[in-house]
């Protein structure tokens, strides 16, 4: 992580009734991709081939937590590559340059330093929600699970999990064929001055957040818990179970092959990463 | 041409363009906002292709307005963010970043 583009001071949310939408999660019998180290390409090709089968119904609904083989800057769907990335440093520091499906900013991301996962639904789940909404309600069993570990954690709309120490995390969502994808990456610990290196952060983007400097915008989660990346990674998981039911599973044989293909054709072809360049 | 413009407590939205007689050309919007479907950018990107440079803002944000499919939801910024990105652009006050610039490795 990460994006340096959130509420960091914004008002709470009204308190949402902790039970609030259990039942639609609880009508779903959850799945569990565990996390394995899987390079960049692959894990935005292995978010839109999943998301299609639970569209399809091939699979069930899915929280995938996620692995990384390297360092990368992951653009959001609309972001130009050269406003949001010194491609010159990256190429120096070994940091490869994906796009992903969802809206949203850019994160710089390091194997260790991140906790990101994706939750994929049938778009049945949060009918009748505004998107808004709909970003607060999948990413609320996670501001839970902070907060059983001591983190001040609040849900700051459109898209932010963040905390009285600084902003920890954001989210994307994209929707195919009947399927939501919510996507969340948190920071862990941050390697700040490579970040600012790799990223360009204008000044547009900080004008409406006072004069702060990136460092105390933000929160890592080392620098809130004294809890280790896997660690804090088992807690959630086994917050998640409790509060809607989950089954260990994995990415079949199939849908890798399938993501593999799609890297091929579109996740790792300049037309996909450059699309806005 | 370059313009940005950051919605407060929102998303930066962003215009690359061309002036060729008065108007505007080869256009390109980006930024950190959220937009779905995510076709519908080629529908924004359309309105300001070939518009008259001389149009305010919320004659602009209006061509876009009426571009977008009914069902469409722009998230974190909209049309007249996305206008006043283009008279920054044609004011001149932003510019992009160079292709190659090496930042300071400070």
């Amino acid at each position: 992580m990460s994006e340096l583009s959130d509420n960091v001071v914004s008002p709470q949310m009204p308190t949402l009734d902790p039970a609030f939408g259990l039942d639609r999660w609880r009508a779903y019998d959850w799945q569990l991709i565990p996390p394995e180290p899987t390079p960049p390409l692959m894990n935005m090709a292995l978010d839109e081939v999943l998301t299609l089968r639970v569209a399809r119904g091939e699979r069930a609904p899915t929280l995938r937590i996620w692995g990384w083989t390297g360092r990368c800057i992951v653009l959001g769907r609309f972001q130009s590559v050269r406003n949001e990335v010194n491609e010159t440093a990256a190429q120096a520091n070994g940091v490869e340059i994906v796009r992903r499906i969802s809206g949203g900013g850019a994160m710089f991301i390091e194997p260790e330093g991140a906790i990101t996962y994706s939750i994929f639904a049938p778009e049945a789940m949060v009918q009748s929600m505004t998107f808004p909404e709909s970003y607060a309600f999948f990413d609320a069993w996670v501001v839970e699970a902070l907060r059983e570990l001591g983190v001040d954690a609040w849900y700051a709309p459109l898209n932010d999990i963040t905390s009285s120490g600084g902003k920890i995390g954001g989210a994307a969502q994209a929707r195919r064929g009947g399927a939501v994808l919510h996507h969340t990456t948190m920071a862990y610990q941050m390697n700040i001055p490579l970040m600012l290196r790799v990223l360009r952060i204008g000044q547009e983007k900080l004008s409406d957040k006072g004069m702060r400097s990136a460092e105390k915008r933000v929160g890592p989660l080392r620098q809130q818990t004294a809890r280790s990346r896997d660690a804090i990674i088992a807690h959630m998981i086994e917050h998640f179970r409790h509060r809607h039911g989950l089954t260990e599973g994995a990415v079949t044989p199939d849908e890798l092959a399938e993501a593999e293909r799609r890297v091929k054709e579109q996740f790792g072809t300049r037309d996909w990463i450059y699309f806005l360049p | 041409m370059h313009g940005e413009y950051k919605t407060p407590n929102g998303k930066l939205i962003a215009v690359d363009f061309a002036i060729a007689g008065g108007k505007l050309r080869d256009v390109m919007v980006t930024g950190d906002f959220f937009l779905y479907p995510e076709e519908a950018l080629t529908d924004i990107t359309g309105a300001l292709e070939g518009l008259p440079a001389d149009l305010s803002i919320s004659e602009m944000a209006e061509q876009v307005r009426m571009a977008m499919p009914r069902d469409a939801e722009l998230l974190g910024s909209s049309p007249d963010a996305l206008a006043t990105a283009v008279q920054r652009a044609l004011a001149g006050e932003q510019d992009r970043p160079e292709a190659d610039r090496e930042q300071d490795p400070a």
